[in-house]
């Protein structure tokens, strides 16, 4: 370990000169790396095998499993099922992204709508409602990809209570499913995309709806939770201690 | 208490005495060793359950494996391609070649942010330079933010696991830490009242500290994005609220494209905590407006990385994702715990990874820390043969010892070149053997047995006891037989 500090852009050369010298022996150019990376074994299960209804009671199962509460809902009936899980939450201060369809918003409740809301003001909000950009049975995953119906990350993290809409749509079984769905680029900006429940997907003719590589992607997978103190699996550290969701069933 | 000075572990390789003189607190302290062997067990049995329910485990492992041995052997080509993505993202990065680089790099930081106080996520490579201790002496109040860490932190202990760091507690010895610094006389040693205590305790801190350092579970090259994986939200906290973000990590941490997250996200989880997925994963790439910090920078760090990607048979150290499987699986960490590696990376990856990134200057006694039961190999989702690279290890060692002249007499070497010579010469070796056979007879009891030995012997038989030796050599016994057997038949005898 040097004493001296090297100015900045030395160590940044003498790293890479290092690092050029160990992997000489395996050297290759653009096409060639990209051939090498092309080669890589990937024989793990890629597409999962069950049915539409299969993969959402999967979804369903794997989420109670992390103590989130789920109940199933219709496009029409929406609205009255995300009314139903408010009033019974006992709570009345919800924040709301600014891109949540607006007969989300259930009357008699006080809503904070995140247009650049301060920190100290989503801090006071007792709850949240979000949509979603994914769901994965496999792990029990919900991906969010910050859209403006799944707001900035902060919103999903104050907040002790998080309602979270997910369309049966949404569901994938498995991991790799959710990654393929995000290799091609989304034929709309995501701030651009109709998120209301009411429209058809983005590509009706496709299977598999792209969502293009995003900037920011949280996954939730149950509740915050630590075992850090003797492996006692403890519910709601620092995020939020409740996770609800609402499955949509959008799919005949 | 002659012993005193031991009780307190010491993680800097530099300095920590070697690994059986070290594992002797833990060796000697029964709460200590239920501790460890209640958290492994737990992690063990969670962890046997979830990977057993994965069909293609075995397919994902190699997967992993071929990924990041191919990040390894294109790691400039990567590196470059991340550095270029993430600055055009509105990162800024940083090489530390080294970790008084790295140490520099972030205070300098800090100084021109003005920042007299830095919330963390918890990072062993931040460990492994001893940022705190630098941070701290240079007026900077560092906060962890991870459970754990607190525990360890307002606790003054060392972390004797990479994933759980203070396994080695129990709610007890936790409840009075909480109680003493965070002044709650009536806090009970409940789970559940503990963890709600450190939240109370953090909340306000996330809220009003704008500076925040974490590790790094990823870099993606593809689009110049980093991941965190946590389950507690401190994380996100971090990664979220501050207006300052800066996050060190090895360069071994790369990945080429997002895509190959399906792969690693899979295993990591479920070799580390025994979950399906581990509550939160958070992705971000460079500066996004109105979202988390608006300044972002990365330190790459080498610190000996480099010399080890040099060396293509110990290369695969690097493929390491964290995990911990190995040290949970391991009969050795399960008797020691984690103190006992001198260093913040215990366990089988620690005694593989330490001694090399002190270039084999220090901790030398790590590689001989190990069974080589090959279980560490056997749950490591990225397949490193850890067995495979303790034995190079080793022999490295005992090329740099024998070569050593303070170590000339040193009786096992002397041992050594003296059964070298023995070895080489058949007569030498017959004479010898017929000299030992009448020399070990007065150690031989009527039992057949060796009960004590003297000198350097003794080391053995103070354990155990030795076979006495059988009344024909093997060479003397093959000789007799040849002489039985007719010479013409060539026929194996019966």
């Amino acid at each position: 370990m040097s004493a001296t500090t090297p100015a900045p852009g030395q160590s940044r050369q003498r790293i890479l000169d290092r690092i050029g010298a160990a992997t000489q022996s395996v050297k290759k150019d653009a096409s060639q790396l990209a051939d090498a990376y092309r080669a890589l074994p990937r024989a793990y299960i890629r597409r999962g095998a069950l049915a539409a209804a299969a993969r959402v009671e999967l979804m369903i199962e794997r989420l109670r499993e992390y103590d989130a509460e789920v109940v199933e809902s219709t496009p029409v009936a929406l609205p009255a099922a995300i009314a139903a899980q408010l009033a019974t939450s006992g709570k009345r201060i919800f924040a709301a992204p600014a891109g949540l369809p607006s007969e989300w918003l259930a009357d008699g409740f006080d809503w904070k709508i995140d247009d650049s809301l301060a920190t100290a003001k989503i801090e006071e909000a007792e709850g949240v409602v979000t949509a979603a950009t994914c769901g994965v049975a496999d792990s029990g995953t919900i991906v969010l990809h910050h859209s403006p119906a799944e707001g900035r990350r902060v919103l999903t993290l104050l907040p002790d209570w998080h309602l979270c809409i997910l369309r049966a749509s949404q569901v994938v079984e498995t991991l790799p499913e959710y990654f393929s769905r995000c290799q091609q680029p989304p034929a709309l900006h995501p701030r651009d995309q109709d998120l209301s429940l009411g429209t058809p997907a983005l590509h009706p003719s496709d299977k598999d709806p792209s969502l293009g590589t995003p900037a920011l992607v949280t996954t939730i997978s149950g509740p915050s939770a630590t075992a850090d103190i003797e492996m006692t699996r403890i519910k709601g550290v620092h995020g939020p201690r409740f996770l609800h969701v609402i499955l949509v069933r959008d799919e005949s | 208490m002659s012993h005193a000075a031991l009780n307190q572990p010491v993680l800097d390789p530099t300095l920590a005495p070697p690994f059986p003189q070290a594992a002797l607190p833990v060796l000697r302290n029964p709460q200590l060793r239920k501790n460890v062997a209640h958290a492994i067990d737990v992690i063990q049995a969670k962890r046997a359950k979830l990977v057993a329910e994965k069909t293609d485990w075995q397919e994902l492992r190699s997967a992993a494996s071929a990924i990041r041995m191919h990040t390894l052997e294109n790691l400039g080509a990567y590196l470059e391609e991340f550095e270029a993505k993430c600055t055009a993202a509105g990162g800024v990065v940083h090489w530390a070649a080294d970790a008084a680089d790295a140490r520099q790099i972030i205070l300098d930081i800090l100084r021109q942010e003005g920042a007299g106080d830095v919330i963390k996520i918890k990072t062993m490579t931040s460990g492994e330079i001893q940022l705190n201790p630098f941070l701290q002496a240079a007026g900077v109040n560092v906060f962890e933010t991870d459970l754990a860490e607190i525990i360890l932190q307002l606790g003054e202990q060392e972390p004797s696991h990479i994933v759980v760091p203070a396994l080695h507690l129990n709610r007890g010895q936790v409840r009075e830490i909480f109680a003493r610094r965070m002044g709650l006389k009536d806090l009970s040693d409940d789970p559940q009242a503990l963890t709600a205590a450190a939240r109370t305790y953090l909340r306000q801190k996330f809220l009003t500290i704008p500076t925040a350092i974490s590790g790094a579970n990823f870099f993606i090259a593809e689009t110049g994005a980093v991941g965190v994986v946590e389950s507690e939200g401190n994380g996100r906290m971090c990664l979220t609220l501050p207006r300052t973000m800066i996050t060190l990590a090895g360069i071994e941490k790369v990945l080429p494209r997002f895509q190959d997250l399906e792969v690693t996200l899979q295993l990591l989880a479920r070799s580390a905590t025994g979950e399906r997925m581990n509550p939160y994963n958070s992705i971000w790439t460079g500066v996004t407006p109105g979202d988390g910090p608006q300044r972002f920078h990365v330190v790459l760090l080498d610190n000996g990385r480099s010399s080890i990607l040099a060396k293509p048979k110990q290369r695969q150290t690097l493929k390491c994702i964290r995990c911990a499987a190995c040290m949970n699986s391991c009969p050795v960490y399960r008797q020691t715990g984690g103190h006992a590696y001198g260093s913040v990376y215990p366990g089988p990856i620690g005694a593989i990874l330490t001694p090399q990134l002190m270039q084999m200057h220090h901790a030398q006694s790590l590689p001989f820390a190990s069974s080589l039961c090959g279980a560490c190999y056997e749950v490591c989702p990225v397949k490193i043969n850890i067995p495979e690279v303790l034995l190079e290890l080793r022999s490295q060692v005992v090329n740099q010892e024998r070569r050593d002249l303070a170590r000339f007499l040193d009786p096992m070497y002397l041992g050594l070149r003296i059964a070298n010579l023995l070895f080489a010469w058949a007569w030498l070796f017959h004479a010898s053997q017929f000299m030992g056979r009448i020399g070990i007879r007065f150690f031989t009891r009527n039992d057949g047995w060796i009960h004590s030995l003297p000198s350097v012997g003794g080391k053995w038989t103070q354990t155990r006891d030795l076979r006495g030796f059988p009344k024909q050599t093997f060479h003397g016994w093959w000789a007799a037989r040849a002489r039985q057997s007719s010479p013409a038949s060539g026929k194996e005898a019966k």
